[in-house]
């Protein structure tokens, strides 16, 4: 995936950060992402039943999680397979808290992604010793850990207790959604704007001075040591990051379903998300939003034709094939280099009506 | 303290069951580099394929024939045709791009063959023999002594024999061996068709073993391969020491009430243990992949 990466790298990256026209093309892009996303949420809960609704929200949720992993993968060249373990950690505080503490819903929220950053930091230790194949195994006995204790514990409902479980007699208590979204498509624009700011939380990072940080030591640990890059704190930095998007992802799932089950979290969904961020493209902010997109809007778009959502297992798996071998920007970088290729020959068609 | 014999014997059968999966798990990746995640879903596709044969009254030693062949078809599918594209990768992409593999096989044995519970019982699991108080059935021997078999006979084979040999200097350079006169293509061949039987075997056993489900059967991979990771991704022995630690660690616990529950996280603590150990004194700022 060498020569992509490297262009985007230095296209982000190589640029002091204000007062420059970079600066000013930053902005631009920001609006970029911006702009579409609240035309999304204003217009979509509009155009759509409760069934799309529901299954947008999760795709945006699963996006935001999905952006931890290609932050990693993208930026440093990390695999980490247990996101989705996060994702459900964060979900469980999120719940432990809301039901214990009765705090507000941004609180509680994001005492799950800090929760679930602190854990990320853990899990990412060990890439400071190891990276490449010994890492994504060692995340994914993390992840593997979690879906059997979580599939023991399950999540908090209500009940007594440290766990917080409702014991058989008692009615299992939904989470309380913040006061401004209570309905489906109130939560559905809640969630987007979330989103939308855990995506520029990232995009920050890219073009500060982390961002410079995690460009070096992708390309050399060895060169951003002797360039005085705290590799450490970067690297751990990065995971934290990851582990706490992927928290508040869980924490938005948590309010958006109500109650969650412990046997959904296993780890081979860890697995499962980063294939299909590798799909979606890892190397810019519409990579992640495809990824919730083809994770949980395209088994429901199945279920509406009639199909086999099993089949929703060919396609990933063929995808993903493919974009390993032939396409590693995925969706995101084929969409972009047909654009760039049709605003090219736009241009060189005006050129020559020009002449 | 409760009496753990009996709950020693049955951790022995588990462990059998991780440490065959897990060594073929390491049989692969020390032939070819790849560490592939579709080596439980091409063993089950298999399986899954006998069944509805077996049920419609064709023999049975011809439907395990039959599924013993699908799986190396399989395995050799993707060993000629993907594999090969990914050859100059990173292991960690290889592994991944294996994923693709079983998402697909998983994906259509569920729509194929639907994902109603059932299973495909062995004759030799109606057979069985008492230890320390424990029947064991003649399916969970045969798992047994086949991974201790199946051990010996492929350290043997890479550490004996000329192919064994190329296959061992493959995985560890490509160009270098192929500027050798190391017949690459042959070489890799043969380590997915040996893969692919193995696969096929330990899936027979799986599906009556386990359970006849797709999606359990081909996430199995991962318990196997905290075993494969137990024996550093390269030693057999170390491999079948760790499938059998693990099944052993983990039947050990039922008996204790407040653990009971969490009991299967033992081949993933495991695991996290020993790569923690193994990387405990390494720095990788100055050196290459890993």
């Amino acid at each position: 995936m060498a020569p992509r990466s490297l262009n985007t790298d230095s296209a982000a990256q190589g640029q002091p950060a204000t007062g420059s026209p970079a600066a000013v093309a930053s902005l631009g892009s920001v609006a970029g992402v911006t702009v579409p996303l609240i035309l999304v949420a204003v217009f979509l809960p509009e155009l759509v039943g409760s069934f799309w609704l529901r299954a947008f929200t999760s795709s945006a949720i699963f996006a935001l999680a999905a952006a931890g992993v290609a932050l990693l993968y993208g930026r440093l060249g990390l695999v980490s397979l247990a996101q989705v373990a996060l994702l459900g950690l964060g979900a469980w505080v999120t719940l432990r808290l809301s039901h214990g503490a009765g705090l507000p819903f941004e609180l509680v929220l994001l005492g799950g992604g800090i929760a679930a950053g602190l854990v990320g930091l853990v899990v990412g230790l060990p890439a400071l010793r190891m990276r490449g194949l010994y890492l994504a195994l060692i995340t994914l006995m993390a992840a593997g850990c979690f879906q059997v204790i979580v599939g023991g514990t399950g999540f908090p409902d209500g009940g007594p207790g440290f766990l917080g479980r409702v014991t058989s007699a008692g009615a299992r208590l939904l989470m309380a959604r913040p006061l401004i979204a209570q309905s489906d498509p109130a939560y559905f624009r809640y969630v987007v704007v979330v989103v939308a700011a855990g995506f520029l939380l990232v995009a920050l990072h890219r073009r500060t001075r982390p961002g410079r940080a995690w460009a070096l030591i992708r390309k050399s640990e060895a060169c951003a040591l002797s360039a005085g890059v705290n590799v450490t704190l970067y690297k751990t930095w990065a995971f934290t990051l990851a582990g706490f998007l992927a928290g508040i992802a869980g924490g938005l799932l948590a309010g958006s379903v109500g109650q969650l089950d412990g046997r959904n979290f296993p780890a081979s969904d860890s697995i499962l998300l980063f294939a299909l961020t590798v799909v979606g493209g890892a190397y810019s902010w519409l990579g992640p939003a495809i990824t919730g997109l083809l994770l949980r809007a395209f088994p429901s778009l199945l279920i509406a034709w009639g199909v086999d959502g099993n089949l929703a297992y060919i396609v990933f798996g063929a995808a993903l094939l493919h974009a390993l071998i032939t396409a590693p920007a995925g969706v995101a970088g084929q969409l972009s280099d047909l654009v760039a290729g049709l605003r090219a020959r736009f241009k060189r068609h005006n050129k020559e009506q020009d002449e | 303290m409760p009496n753990l014999s009996p709950f020693f014997v049955t951790g022995l059968a588990v462990g059998a069951i991780y440490a065959l999966s897990g060594v073929g798990l390491v049989v692969l990746y020390r032939a070819s580099g790849v560490l592939t995640v579709a080596y439980r879903a091409i063993g089950s596709a298999g399986a899954l394929l006998a069944w509805p044969l077996a049920q419609d009254g064709l023999p049975q030693a011809l439907a395990w024939l039959v599924a013993i062949g699908l799986a190396t078809l399989l395995s050799l599918v993707y060993g000629r045709v993907l594999a090969p594209q990914l050859a100059y990768r990173d292991t960690v992409v290889k592994a991944v791009a294996t994923l693709g593999f079983a998402l697909i096989l998983l994906g259509f044995a569920r729509w194929y063959w639907s994902d109603d519970p059932r299973q495909l019982p062995l004759p030799t699991s109606t057979m069985g023999l008492s230890l320390f108080g424990v029947r064991v059935t003649v399916t969970r021997l045969i798992a047994f002594s086949l991974a201790l078999l199946i051990t010996i006979g492929v350290a043997l084979f890479l550490n004996r024999t000329r192919l064994g040999l190329s296959m061992r200097a493959l995985a560890n350079n490509r160009d270098l061996s192929a500027m050798l006169g190391i017949r690459v293509l042959r070489v890799e061949t043969w380590a997915w068709l040996i893969s692919g039987v193995l696969a096929g075997v330990s899936g027979l056993m799986l599906s009556d073993l386990v359970r006849l489900d797709a999606i359990v059967l081909t996430f199995m991979v991962i318990p196997a391969m905290a075993a494969a990771v137990v024996g550093r991704l390269r030693s057999l022995a170390g491999t079948l020491i760790g499938g059998l630690l693990i099944g052993v660690l983990e039947a050990v616990a039922t008996p204790f009430q407040a653990i009971t529950p969490y009991r299967s996280v033992a081949p993933f603590v495991v695991a996290i243990i020993v790569i923690l150990w193994l990387q405990r004194r390494r720095v990788i700022t100055f050196t290459g992949d890993q």
